[in-house]
């Protein structure tokens, strides 16, 4: 008797929390999640004042410089006292012995290195033109001294500058593809199981099924008495009728004998020309096969009707794309495009419109789970009830329900899609010069054999270090969200 | 269960179809063709091109020339590789056994290594072995295979350097010569040995990712099966600790594991991916990457075929291990 007050009273004290405030306690119950955020703040940070943090633009290339090694930072003079820091004048020379290049220090002259100096024009968020940089100074633009702080590349491109420029690339991508493709995944998802269960007509038959017997019907004095008023058409116009719904109806018809018509002759076409180069048994074989399909679908068209679920055609589509292996069907779909000549905006739209396609099977399969789940609740059968639309249903009071799952899913698909961008233009497929992403700048590592790697380290640790670090931040502030915001996980 | 076994195998006629038709699809995305590159040569002239067209059929429409190759797959012929000039079967068939080398070592490997971590990290939770090993397994998680490969071949240089003499080698399958004998008149063990020399660092590279993430499920599996009634009921009637972990905890806790073991079936050709192009593993990948560049149409399509066929019986491979291991799975 007295346990049951206390259970009453407790909790009575206490202020009630939302769902977000109890979210935002699990998150930081993971103490690298916010080291992880800060970190990701930071990259994007960078990237974002690429061209203040980097002296050199893009682009810029010293050829004679190719393959340089990071310039050496001095903090002290010749004779041993500390001064401000300085680079020295490097110029490349050829051993006459070995043959080999070498890059010597000449450091009869110091050239100081000054803070938020004039350097290289450029435009700051691509409108407002500036030449402020963080570190350089007048030497550096008059090419007196260079100051490559992570080595060059193989067009004596400065690395460190282009890492930054290379992060806007690596970074965003992952983000516009994830979104993206939840888009596309919520849309077909939703549509997928909000529908599931309700048939469509693919294509309606013109008449009555010789098959049938007449007068099967639901009465109304024979009105589906006779060889074409029996038909799937007629029935569908007496519906269409009664429903007000007439043009709809009319473009629906439209679109599916389109369909179905455009499908016979694609069909037919293909028909003609495989029995003109083929022989023997496979020739009759073919026609047979081909013969069959088409009888089969010209007897649809006349006298039955063919229905689909919405539901069956999404998911069967998402089952198509996840049969093919996703690296397989990511190298072949870009390898196919890079044998184009894009300029380097398509180039990026291109990978990213490639990885989205990709990639939004797997999220359509998850979303259309838990809409199955959110449609039999009860203020979804009351929207239904209080008279909103399908649409209106589904995306204002369905979809919102799986607002938190879709974040846990954007931040853990996320490293995926960089590493995913990443690896194609690692391959040369994604990404191409003079842009720059990371993988891209990793390629070069291993340009010129694999020995060469051991002279340029420095091509080979900064970019993979970057796309290592950012694909760890945001695995460990994936797992925390998921902590946070996954509803299923609230019950452990 | 047969009822079901059948369906599911006509389950995947159309989604076979759609897949390999999607790819064809795909290709002809592409500028041009094979020969498109021949026109720029100019040891042929344009009759001889329009020639080669018609005799690979190039000069079909995609529909026909997609009908023409589903009806030489259904008498298991492949096609004609366009720039090896051989039949698609006998270029594929050496990649396919070098790739599956490369991945059954790796899978072995994976399996030794993540499970008994998986299972000690599990029953020392939040140790310091635990906390070293789980956060290992994040890294591992993290670094993209291809730098990984890279990172690996950098170390193997440096050991070269520092030993004077190759401790791994550098890239590659094999040696061209064993101790001045050419490879292929070399003892047959001795030719496995050498490959299997050649296959450590790579090996190392493909399990690393998914050693990391089979430790991180088994952990959580362990931790699950670990809180359950029947655990507290099997120490409170006093059988040995070696037996609660051994025969109730890893047992139920293995369930989810061994049904991924289908999955493993299309990861045999495509698995080691940008490791055999980074390090000169002459696998599937490479084969797909060359093929890709000169529009070799039936050379994609086969690795494409294969590893649709594959993935497709690899997922029902896996759904009928997991009702056998798992009484509580019923299809019907």
């Amino acid at each position: 008797m007295p346990e049951h007050d206390t259970n009453l009273l407790e909790g009575l004290g206490e202020r009630s929390q939302s769902y977000w405030q109890k979210a935002w306690q699990r998150f930081r119950r993971h103490p690298f999640a916010r080291w992880a955020g800060g970190v990701l703040l930071l990259l994007y940070l960078l990237a974002l004042f690429a061209d203040f943090v980097g002296p050199y633009p893009e682009a810029k290339s010293f050829r004679h410089l190719q393959f340089a090694p990071p310039t050496t930072v001095h903090f002290k003079t010749e004779d041993g006292r500390w001064t401000r820091p300085y680079v020295c004048k490097v110029e490349r020379t050829r051993d006459l012995r070995t043959f080999k290049l070498e890059f010597k220090e000449d450091c009869s002259t110091h050239y100081p290195i000054y803070f938020f100096v004039h350097g290289y024009p450029y435009k700051f968020l691509g409108f407002i033109p500036t030449d402020l940089h963080l570190f350089g100074g007048p030497w550096l633009v008059n090419e007196e001294a260079y100051l490559f702080l992570w080595g060059t590349d193989d067009f004596g491109r400065d690395l460190f500058s282009r890492i930054w420029f290379g992060g806007r690339i690596s970074l965003t991508i992952g983000i516009l593809a994830v979104t993206v493709a939840i888009f596309l995944g919520v849309f077909f998802g939703g549509v997928s199981g909000y529908f599931a269960g309700q048939r469509m007509h693919l294509v309606r038959g013109i008449f009555r099924s010789p098959f049938k017997r007449r007068g099967f019907s639901e009465g109304r004095g024979g009105a589906d008495d006779g060889f074409f008023a029996g038909g799937a058409l007629a029935r569908g116009w007496r519906e269409a009728v009664r429903d007000r719904r007439l043009p709809l109806y009319v473009a629906g018809l439209v679109l599916q004998y389109g369909l179905w018509l455009g499908g016979i002759y694609l069909i037919g076409l293909t028909m003609y020309g495989f029995l003109a180069i083929s022989e023997g048994m496979e020739r009759f074989v073919a026609a047979l096969i081909f013969g069959a399909v088409l009888l089969y679908m010209a007897w649809q068209l006349f006298f039955g009707a063919v229905t689909i679920d919405v539901d069956d055609l999404i998911m069967r589509t998402t089952e198509i794309l996840a049969a093919i292996p996703s690296l397989f069907l990511l190298i072949i779909l870009s390898g196919m495009m890079a044998q184009y000549d894009l300029p380097s905006s398509m180039r990026f739209l291109l990978v990213l419109t490639i990885l989205a396609f990709v990639g939004w099977g797997g999220l359509a399969r998850n979303i259309r789970g838990f809409v199955l789940q959110l449609r039999e609740m009860e203020y979804a059968h009351a929207a239904k009830a209080l008279g909103a639309s399908d649409a209106r249903t589904l995306f204002r009071h369905i979809i919102p329900g799986t607002l938190g799952y879709l974040i846990v899913v954007a931040s853990l698909a996320i490293p995926g899609y960089i590493l995913a961008e990443s690896a194609l233009s690692f391959l040369g497929l994604g990404i191409q010069d003079p842009s720059s992403s990371w993988g891209l700048l990793l390629s070069k590592a291993q340009q010129g054999g694999i020995a060469a790697m051991r002279d340029r380290p420095w091509l080979l640790f900064f970019p993979g270090f970057f796309i290592f670090v950012s694909i760890l931040a945001y695995n460990y502030l994936g797992d925390a969200l998921r902590d946070a915001l996954d509803p299923r996980a609230e019950q452990r | 269960m047969t009822a079901y076994i059948v369906r599911r195998l006509l389950h995947l006629i159309p989604t076979f179809l759609g897949a390999t038709f999607l790819a064809f699809l795909v290709i002809q995305l592409a500028p041009g063709d094979f020969l498109t590159r021949l026109e720029l040569d100019p040891s042929y002239n344009t009759e001889q091109i329009d020639n080669l067209r018609r005799i690979y059929g190039l000069d079909q429409p995609f529909m026909v020339q997609y009908a023409k190759w589903l009806s030489g797959l259904m008498k298991g012929y492949l096609g004609v590789s366009l720039s090896y000039q051989t039949d698609v079967w006998t270029v594929l068939k050496p990649r396919i056994l070098n790739s599956m080398v490369l991945v059954g070592l790796a899978v072995i490997f994976v399996y030794v290594v993540a499970v008994p971590i998986g299972i000690y990290s599990a029953l020392r939770q939040y140790s310091w072995g635990d906390r070293i090993l789980t956060s290992l397994a994040f890294f591992g998680l993290a670094v993209p295979n291809f730098f990984f490969a890279l990172l690996m071949l950098y170390f193997a240089l440096w050991l070269k350097d520092v030993f004077g003499h190759e401790i791994f080698p550098i890239g590659g399958m094999r040696s061209l010569y064993i101790d001045g004998v050419d490879f292929f008149s070399a003892p047959k063990w001795r030719q496995w040995l050498d490959v299997l020399w050649h296959a450590i660092l790579p090996v190392i590279v493909v399990g690393t990712a998914d050693t990391a993430g089979l430790t991180r499920v088994m952990r959580t599996q362990m931790l699950e099966t670990k809180m359950q009634d029947y655990v507290r009921t099997a120490r409170a009637k006093g059988l040995s600790e070696r037996v609660v972990v051994y025969k109730h905890i890893l047992r139920n806790a293995i369930i989810p594991i061994v049904a991924t073991i289908g999955f493993l079936l299309p990861g045999l050709i495509g698995g080691a991916g940008l490791v055999e192009v980074v390090m000169g593993w002459p696998g599937l990948t490479p084969m797909l990457l060359e093929a890709l560049f000169s529009i070799d149409v039936y050379i994609i399509m086969g690795i494409t075929a294969i590893s649709v066929i594959l993935l497709m019986v690899g997922n029902l491979v896996s759904d009928l291990l997991l009702a056998w291991v798992d009484p509580r799975i019923r299809y019907s």
